[in-house]
Parts: structure tokens; C-alpha cells; sequence
């Protein structure tokens, strides 16, 4: 701009405009020429010129249904190949549990009170007078009697002043033991290396790094890479698994989640399913940083979103129901029904804790987030209703197994009215079961699936004609949603102008479209899977049930502008280990040229005379003009 | 190698692409301006331990709740740092001290969220959002500000760090930087290219949002080129004190900062508390002296704000630990501030004092701290920051 005029004006004032014109340009239809590449904008993680080929090839209805019927396209072989390394996405829930453990050293610590009798623990636990819990503890062998003091609960040593103190000592000398142990077992880097070495392996160069690390034995080369951890060995991809798998197990499985998640988006073949997997894991959010989330996520993508993503919203909405990822994010494994003839525990301070209750976070929810949403006519009272639905539905020995349990004595088997219906008394699992089935087959339900499927397919603002057309065929076909989308596609709000370049990208299709339109080269999706982090969408991060957004605005908000172009000029300057480009099939050509492979379309006359003027200034590279094509708003939509 | 056709003489470009300075960037720059107000928020995320941090060693009851890790009285080895015969400093924050008897710091205990959510995510959200058990998508902070202005500074809101704090999201124009020298576009040609390309991009968001972050770019980059030195020898040291000398750093430019962010993490002591709450405090109260020190009188125009999304439990966990709680100190430090007090209501330790008991009490909605500071530091209405929420207490946080 040349003037600092009035920019609130200037905002008001195009944003009108575009409303206003938005709703004309649903009915406009968007020329032939521009199908194929529209198709691949939205139904892949980014066109590439080979596609476009392709689908001309094809025809666009032909190569829309192959995409709509994965099983029918042969996935791309190299894929295969690089997912069949990454171990932990074949694993069952139990063998991760097992296997990798959320910190690497559990150092378990037994509670005292197994060892003593059930007339001791009595005593010490029911408030028995000063004089007989002493008794107790000075009864026991002395190695006990330690341990007791150091770990026992304090309401034991309610009144015994000189007890308590002696527990505070003990206390800190288990402390500094185990400090200790855990130095022992896992040392850290400078006890490992001398300060010499330590430089090297931070800074020196590659081959620097890899002959310190091979002048080791196995043990204490095991031992560096551990200390040193993932960040400082992201050139060296299987060494930095190494490290994480030793610093954070769980956090190496989930690792190995985002890695698959990307190469999929990058490379498979069955782009329209990736893209699905990706918007239902998002609707079923949940979050890698919860408790034992990351132990569970593996599994809940792989059995309870991927099988479903064409099927029936119904069978989709169960298995999330039942998976223990969602059980323990929305807390309804914790949710039981209030039962008034158990005795509350005692706290650390000798109050009763809260009884175990009904927990509605996964109730509301359900309803709010999953279903219904959150104007489809639910009452705070159908909130608490399908929560005790769901009452009992539990995860059996989530230490070890994390597997789905219904578990009767948590049921409240009591009558409950679920948007106007009736469960009668004294049923179990079923009640549960009857309220997915009427959430899935709720008129609301059709609406709000079908709008949020058109805010990711078509526009943030999707014509409601559009959007009754689809609820109309999730209806009638009792939530099929391959029918919703054929609906979608077939639909002529999909082809027109109101459609075409409206979505703005988020941080994980900015990231992939650009590899993808560069033809790029990953070895390793670590360094991107910060990136898309760093853009403010950390993968299985995010934290709200409400999962990502569909709509543009938080991106543009958000300080992504800065980070989307340096993203450009790291990615194009082959400063992103793990994904190499190669623009020398752009040498000699124009701005323009360049422009328009990239963005698969001519680029917009604003951007392209800033190129234009800008690379007759210097000598720019292809690497240059590549990364401002990348940087440019054009890119940015899709 | 590209062809002669797309070299050409460096006069043609400097004009292109650039637009005419703003004018508030001309306007500060005289000196002798009257500089307006700041108001920084500060969030330290983890669930601080308010009892430890502000220790209320007349309490005999903290001493039998926290038998491991309490902080000794005043004039025992370690002890507290006394403030007012009731309360005391940990031994770590006395850097803060003397602002405490200079009367620039004021300290509210038993504040917090009246929601008694334990939820480290959700209770900052929440707390960001400036409501009680609600999560909103912009922050309190934004909507503090007044309505963006075609000259408003590019840099009027800043948080320190890669994303943009809820605090800060909003429409009124807030920008997130980790760091000044690396707010640049990489390739210094390209900036202006991409600064056009912006300017006319078919989304009016995108419009706007380029606008902000070029104009930022530009200020932050004149301000990076010139060295700093902090002022009165202040010295910050760590992640944090880094973050709030970038914040000096940029209010010393006059370039119309009006509110800013910096949060400090790693407060969730489960465990090991005493190893590890003594080393966080000393990065924290130096930073927070080193940046008083660094601004000097400049100062006056200053409030910060320390918040963290709940407290820790009153009695001490079996890991000589705490885990999470619900009261939790507040610190109001700044030259307007009317400092030098414990403010708030003190609800007491005795069982059935505790929140649930088991947590200190909340009797200051933290709602109450901060539109005072909205209303009476940066003179905006408060309402619009905390919507639904009419603060009944004056707590007095400032000198009038």
C-alpha cells in the first residue's frame, strides 16, 4: 500500500464484497479446464503435475470414484516399504504397553501396606489411638518399618511427631537412592564424554559425529545417543529413533504415528483416504499429551478411525466410543454412578476424598463436539443423560491391557429420558448402545457432519443448499458417508467459482502441498513434523476436543504469515534435513513458468509482477523463485 | 544462469513494493513524547506453588501440612525472606525484595479462578480467556486493547514466543515473536516482493494480516540492527529473562508497545519440589529485577502481572511434592503500583478452610486483579476484557 489509509475501512469493505458474491458464486460453474486441478485441491494433500496428467487422463469423474474406493488403487510400493519399518503402528495396545513404557526407568516403588495384616493396616489406617499405631510401627522389621515411614500414608503418623520426622528423613534418603540409581542406569552427558567429545558430538560436522559414536562400545555408544537425545541427532534419522525410543518410549510411538501420518500424506496413492482419516481423527480428537494418550493412539487411528472413514457414521461413532483413547481423553472410564454404600478413601490429610461419581465430560461432548453440535437441541439434561448411558463404559487394567470393559457395578441402571426417548430402568451395556444409535440417526447429526464435511471439501461457508442435499443423503442411506461425499462431489456448489482457490491452508497442508508440488524427496519427516508444529498444528496435539478447525481464520490470525515463508525459503534452500529438493528442472525458466508448474495455474497478476520485479534486481535462483511462489498468498489457498 | 532480461538497475525496486512509513513510527520517534502505558501479563504455566513462593510462615498449620518441603521461617537457614510478619519471600525471589520495600510490588494470595477445574490445559485456557470455566477464542489482554486504528503500532501487542498465547488472540492486532534478530525474512530480497504480494491478495484477512506482519517486520528490524545494552548494568540470564529483555528492548524503541506477554514454564513439582522450585525462582526474580532495573524510570509507565492457571495442594504429596491445587499467588509489580502490601483475603489452612479440603482457597477472583489493571493502568473498560464477569472488590493495586 502507498498510503496508511484507513485499513479497517479497506477490511470492512472487501469482506462485504466477498460475502456478497460469495453466495452468486456457488451458482456459477467453474470452467472445464480448472476441474482436474480443483479435484486435486481438495480431494489430495496437494496437486503435482504428474497428477494432473493423470486425472485428465482418467476423466475427473472417473478418478474422483477410484479415490472414493481406495481398495481399488494399487498403493505406491516405495510406501509400503518405508511404512513397514516403523514397528510400533503394527503393534497391539498391550505390547506397546509393555514395551514402551511412558518414562524409560519405572522405578516402582510397592506400597508398605501389602506387607502388613489386614489388623495392622487397620489399626494404622482407621485413626487406631498414638500409643497402638506405634505399637504397630515399631513392631515391624526394621527394613519395613523404613519403608513404611518413607512411603506409608501421613494420617498414620497423625500425633507421632518423631515419627514424622524420622519419615522426612527417610524420605529424602530414598530420594537421593534413587536419584542415584537413575544417574547409574541413565548418566548423563558429561559423565559420559569429556568436554572435547561433548563439542564434537553438539557441533562438529557429520562425519565428526559418526567416528565419535563408532569409537564406542555398543553399551556406551547405547548410553551417548541417549544422553544426547533426538534433537542434536536429526541428521542422523535412525540414530535420533534411537534416542527417543531411550529418552521417551511412549513418545517414540507416537513419533512413529506422526512420521506414518505424513508419509501417507506425502506419498500414498490413496490420497482422498488419507485426507479422511485426517478430518475424522479430527473430529474424534484426542490428545498425545494426556496420561497414557500416546500409548493408545496408535491403535485407536488404526482401528477405530481408518476401517470407518467410508463407512457408516454410526459404526465410526461406536469405535471411537469404545476405544480406550477416547475413554480416558473425555474421561468416561472414570465416570461411574454415585454409589452411596461405598466408604470414600481417606486423603493425604486425613479428609475423605470425593466419591467417584459421573464424569459428563464425554457426554457433552458427544453431543456438542461429535454429533448434535452444539445448536442441534440438546438440554443440559440430555447432557447428563447420556453421560449416565455411559456410565460404566470403563478401560479394563490400563496399565497393561487398556481394553475396552463394561463395567455393570459403574452402570446407573437407573430410567433415563435421551431427547425425548425413553431407556427403561435396569438395562446395562445397552443404554450406551441405544444412545449411539439415536445420536447417529439424529436429524441434527446429518447437518452437522454434512456442513463440516463442506467446510473441509468446498468452502469455510458452504451453501446451506449444498449441505441439505448431503444431510438429505446421510439420512436416507443411515450415515453412509462415501454417499455424502458422492453427493458432495457430484454437486455443482463442488465445480463452481464460489469453490474454486476458497480454502485457505493449514500449517499440515501448507507443509505437504509444498513438498508435494516440488516433488520433494523425504527420507525423514521429523524435521517437517516440527514445522507443522511450529505453524501452530502439532500432529495428535492438539489439546480442546473440539480438534482443528476446518475454517481458514485461525491460520491467518495466528503469526503464520512469517513462519509459512520462512518454511519456503528453508524447504526450497534444502534446509530441512530429511527432505531434499531438487529445482533444477526450473533452471532457465521464467517467473512465470515456475509460477505456474508450482501452482499448477496461472498465478494471480499482483504476485506475479512482484516476482517479476523482484528477480530482475538480482540474480535470483530457482531456489528463490521457487520459495516466493511457495511464500505467496496464491499458495496459501487451495 | 538467467538471461540479461531480468537484471536490472537496484533504483526501480527500492521504490516498489515499499510503502510510505507509518505515521506513528515517524510521530514516536520525536523525543520527549509522553509514552504511554504497559501492561505486561505474565504466565507462568505448570501450576506455580503459591504457598512456597509467597510462604505464610505464621501459619503453624502450613508447617504440619508440608512436614518435607515447607520454607523455614524467617532467620532459620534457608528461611523465608519476611515481608510483613505474616508472609514471606522464598529465599530465591530476593532480587525482589527491594522493590517490595521501595513499594513496586504488591502481592495478592488466595487468588485464582473461582472454576475448580484441575486441568493444567484447560484451567489456562480458561484463565487466558479471562473467564471462569469458559474457553473463548480470543484473550483478555486483546480485547483490552482499543479497536486496531489505521496508525495503531504494528507492535502495539506483543507475546514473546513461536505461537500466540490465547491471551493474546484477537483481532487487535497482536503479533508473536520468539525473537527479535530472528523476525526477519530469511532472504532479504524477498521481504519486499512478498510485502506486495500481500498487499493485494485476494483475502481481506490475509490483507490485513500481511500488513501487520510487514510493518512489524520493518520495526523489528531497525530495532535489531542497532546493539542493546541493557541500562544500570541489568543482567537477565535464561529463556525467560531473555524473553522479557526482548520486551525491553522493544518498549525502549518507542514503538508503541502497549501490552505484552512472556510466560515461564516448568512450575508442576509433583516431585523433588525443594530440588527444583529454588532454581526456577531465581531465574524468575532475577529476570523480573533485571528488567525493572533495565527500564529504570520508565517503569512508571509499567505494570506487570504474574499469573499461573491454578495452585498446588496445601499439604505435600508423598514425593515431596504437591500436585494440583487451586489458590495461588499473584504479583503486581511496577512503578504505579501501590506495593509494599499482601492483599486479599488470607482464608486459612484448616481443614475446612481448604478448598475441597485439600487446596488454599480462592478469594480473589484474579478477574478483580486484572481489570483493575485494565481499567485504572490502561484506562480501558474492563467489561469488554472480562465479559460477564463485574469485579465487586477494589483491591487498590494503584498509586491514583
Amino acid at each position: 500500500m502507498k498510503r496508511p489509509f484507513s485499513v479497517v475501512a479497506v477490511v470492512m469493505a472487501s469482506a462485504l464484497s466477498v460475502s456478497t458474491s460469495a453466495a452468486e458464486r456457488f451458482d456459477q460453474k467453474l470452467p472445464a479446464d480448472k476441474h482436474a486441478l480443483h479435484a486435486l485441491n481438495r480431494l489430495t494433500f496437494g496437486a503435482r503435475a504428474a497428477d494432473l496428467a493423470e486425472v485428465k487422463r482418467l476423466g475427473i469423474e472417473k478418478w474422483i470414484d477410484l479415490q472414493l474406493h481406495p481398495e481399488r488403487i494399487p498403493e505406491n510400493p516405495d510406501l509400503a516399504a518405508r511404512i513397514n519399518a516403523l514397528t510400533t503402528l503394527q503393534l497391539a495396545t498391550w505390547q506397546i504397553l509393555e514395551k514402551y513404557p511412558l518414562a524409560p526407568v519405572m522405578l516402582r516403588i510397592e506400597s508398605p501396606l501389602q506387607s502388613l495384616t489386614a489388623l495392622q493396616v487397620c489399626k494404622l489406617m482407621q485413626g487406631a489411638p498414638v500409643d497402638e499405631r506405634r505399637a504397630v510401627i515399631d513392631g515391624l522389621t526394621p527394613e519395613l518399618r523404613r519403608q513404611f515411614l518413607a512411603f506409608g500414608p501421613r494420617q498414620a503418623l497423625d500425633g507421632l511427631s518423631d515419627l514424622q520426622q524420622e519419615a522426612a528423613s527417610a524420605r529424602q534418603a530414598d530420594q537421593q537412592a534413587r536419584q542415584m540409581e537413575i544417574r547409574k542406569l541413565m548418566p548423563p552427558l558429561n559423565e559420559l564424554l569429556t568436554p572435547e567429545q561433548i563439542r564434537t558430538a553438539r557441533t562438529g560436522t557429520d562425519a565428526d559425529k559418526l567416528a565419535l559414536f563408532n569409537s564406542f562400545d555398543a553399551d556406551k555408544r547405547k548410553q551417548v545417543i541417549r544422553a544426547l537425545g533426538p534433537q542434536a541427532l536429526v541428521n542422523f534419522p535412525d540414530l535420533r529413533r534411537e534416542a527417543l525410543a531411550a529418552q521417551q518410549p511412549a513418545g517414540y510411538v507416537n513419533q512413529e504415528l506422526v512420521e506414518h501420518k505424513l508419509l501417507r500424506a506425502l506419498y500414498s496413492n490413496r490420497q482422498l483416504e488419507e485426507v479422511l482419516v485426517d478430518f475424522w481423527m479430527n473430529h474424534f480428537n484426542v490428545f498425545n499429551g494426556k496420561a497414557q494418550e500416546r500409548q493408545l493412539i496408535t491403535s485407536y487411528e488404526r482401528d477405530a478411525i481408518r476401517p470407518n472413514v467410508f463407512g457408516h457414521f454410526r459404526d465410526l461413532l461406536l469405535a471411537t466410543a469404545q476405544h480406550p483413547a477416547m475413554l480416558l481423553y473425555l474421561d468416561n472410564w472414570q465416570s461411574q454412578v454415585l454409589r452411596d454404600d461405598i466408604r470414600p478413601a481417606i486423603g493425604p490429610n486425613g479428609a475423605p476424598l470425593p466419591r467417584p461419581g459421573l464424569n459428563e465430560n464425554y457426554g457433552r461432548e458427544i453431543l456438542e463436539l461429535h454429533t448434535l453440535g452444539v445448536d442441534g437441541g440438546y438440554t443440559q439434561e440430555d447432557v447428563i443423560a447420556v453421560a449416565r448411558a455411559f456410565s460404566g463404559w470403563t478401560i479394563y487394567d490400563i496399565g497393561r491391557y487398556a481394553e475396552f470393559q463394561f463395567n455393570p457395578a459403574g452402570h446407573d441402571r437407573k430410567e433415563k429420558r435421551v431427547l425425548g426417548h425413553t431407556l427403561p430402568a435396569g438395562r446395562g451395556q445397552q443404554d450406551g448402545l441405544d444412545v449411539i444409535d439415536m445420536l447417529a440417526r439424529h436429524p441434527s447429526t446429518a447437518k452437522f457432519i454434512s456442513k463440516k464435511l463442506a467446510q473441509r471439501f468446498v468452502a469455510d461457508a458452504p451453501p446451506a443448499s449444498l449441505v441439505d442435499r448431503m444431510a438429505a443423503t446421510f439420512t436416507k442411506t443411515d450415515g453412509d458417508i462415501r454417499a455424502v461425499l458422492q453427493t458432495m462431489f457430484a454437486s455443482p456448489e463442488f465445480f463452481s467459482e464460489g469453490a474454486w482457490r476458497a480454502k485457505f491452508k493449514s500449517p499440515l497442508e501448507i507443509v505437504t502441498s509444498s513438498v508435494r508440488a516440488l516433488n520433494a524427496d523425504v527420507t525423514d519427516t521429523f524435521v517437517l513434523s516440527q514445522r507443522i508444529a511450529d505453524l501452530g498444528q502439532p500432529l495428535y496435539g492438539k489439546v480442546e476436543p473440539t480438534g482443528y478447525p476446518n475454517t481458514g481464520e485461525t491460520w491467518t490470525n495466528s503469526a503464520g504469515i512469517l513462519g509459512r515463508i520462512d518454511f519456503a525459503s528453508a524447504l526450497t534452500g534444502g534446509q530441512i534435513p530429511g527432505a531434499r529438493v531438487d529445482v533444477s528442472r526450473f533452471n532457465f525458466k521464467t517467473p512465470a513458468a515456475v509460477a505456474a508448474d508450482v501452482l499448477g495455474t496461472t498465478p494471480s497478476a499482483a504476485t506475479l509482477s512482484a516476482i517479476e520485479k523482484g528477480v530482475q534486481a538480482k540474480e535470483a535462483t530457482p531456489s528463490m523463485i521457487t520459495a516466493l511462489v511457495i511464500s505467496s498468498p496464491d499458495f496459501q489457498s487451495r | 544462469m538467467l538471461t540479461r532480461r531480468y537484471f536490472m538497475r537496484a533504483s526501480a525496486i527500492a521504490v516498489a513494493g515499499m510503502g510510505a512509513a507509518p505515521s506513528w513510527l515517524v510521530r514516536a520517534a520525536a523525543p520527549g513524547e509522553t509514552k504511554g502505558k504497559i501492561l505486561i501479563a505474565i504466565f507462568q504455566r505448570g501450576a506455580a506453588d503459591g504457598l512456597n513462593i509467597v510462604v505464610p510462615h505464621f501459619e503453624k498449620r502450613y508447617y504440619e501440612l508440608r512436614p518435607t518441603i515447607a520454607i523455614q521461617p524467617p532467620g532459620k537457614e534457608n528461611g523465608a525472606i519476611d515481608l510483613d510478619g505474616r508472609f514471606g519471600l522464598h529465599p530465591s525471589l530476593q532480587p525482589l525484595k527491594p522493590f517490595w520495600d521501595s513499594g513496586n510490588l504488591a502481592i495478592v494470595h488466595a487468588a485464582g479462578s473461582p472454576d475448580g477445574n484441575r486441568s493444567h490445559f484447560e484451567a489456562q485456557d480458561s484463565m487466558e480467556s479471562g473467564t471462569s470455566g469458559r474457553i473463548t477464542e480470543d484473550g483478555w489482554l486483546n480485547r483490552a486493547l482499543p479497536p486496531l486504528t489505521a496508525d495503531a503500532s504494528a507492535v502495539r501487542a506483543v507475546a514473546i514466543g513461536a505461537k500466540m498465547p490465547r491471551t493474546l488472540r484477537g483481532d487487535r492486532g497482536a503479533i508473536a515473536v520468539s525473537d527479535l534478530q530472528q523476525f526477519r525474512v530469511r532472504n532479504e530480497g524477498a521481504s519486499s516482493i512478498l510485502e506486495s504480494m500481500y498487499a493485494k491478495a485476494a483475502d481481506a484477512q490475509l490483507v490485513a494480516q500481511g500488513k501487520r506482519t510487514f510493518d512489524a517486520l520493518k520495526t523489528i528490524e531497525s530495532i535489531s540492527k542497532a546493539p542493546y545494552t541493557p541500562a544500570n548494568g541489568a543482567q537477565y540470564f535464561g529463556e525467560f529473562g531473555n524473553g522479557l529483555r526482548q520486551i525491553a528492548r522493544l518498549i525502549k524503541a518507542n514503538v508503541g508497545v502497549e501490552a505484552a506477554f512472556a510466560e515461564i514454564g516448568g512450575w508442576d513439582h509433583h516431585s523433588n519440589e525443594n530440588g527444583q522450585l529454588p532454581p526456577l525462582l531465581q531465574q524468575y526474580g532475577n529476570s523480573l529485577a533485571a528488567f525493572a532495573k533495565d527500564m529504570g524510570d520508565r517503569m512508571e509507565d509499567i505494570v506487570l502481572v504474574t499469573m499461573s492457571e491454578f495452585g498446588r495442594t496445601a499439604a505435600e504429596d508423598g514425593n515431596n511434592g504437591t500436585d494440583h491445587g487451586h489458590g495461588n499467588v499473584m504479583f503486581v509489580f511496577g512503578g504505579p503500583v501501590r506495593g509494599g502490601r499482601t492483599l486479599g483475603q488470607w482464608p486459612g489452612l484448616e481443614p475446612e478452610q481448604l478448598f475441597e479440603r485439600r487446596d488454599l482457597a480462592v478469594t480473589t477472583d484474579f478477574r478483580s486483579v486484572l481489570s483493575e489493571l485494565v481499567s485504572g493502568h490502561l484506562g480501558q473498560k474492563a467489561d469488554a476484557a472480562f465479559p460477564g464477569y463485574v469485579s465487586t472488590e477494589r483491591l487498590g493495586l494503584l498509586r491514583t
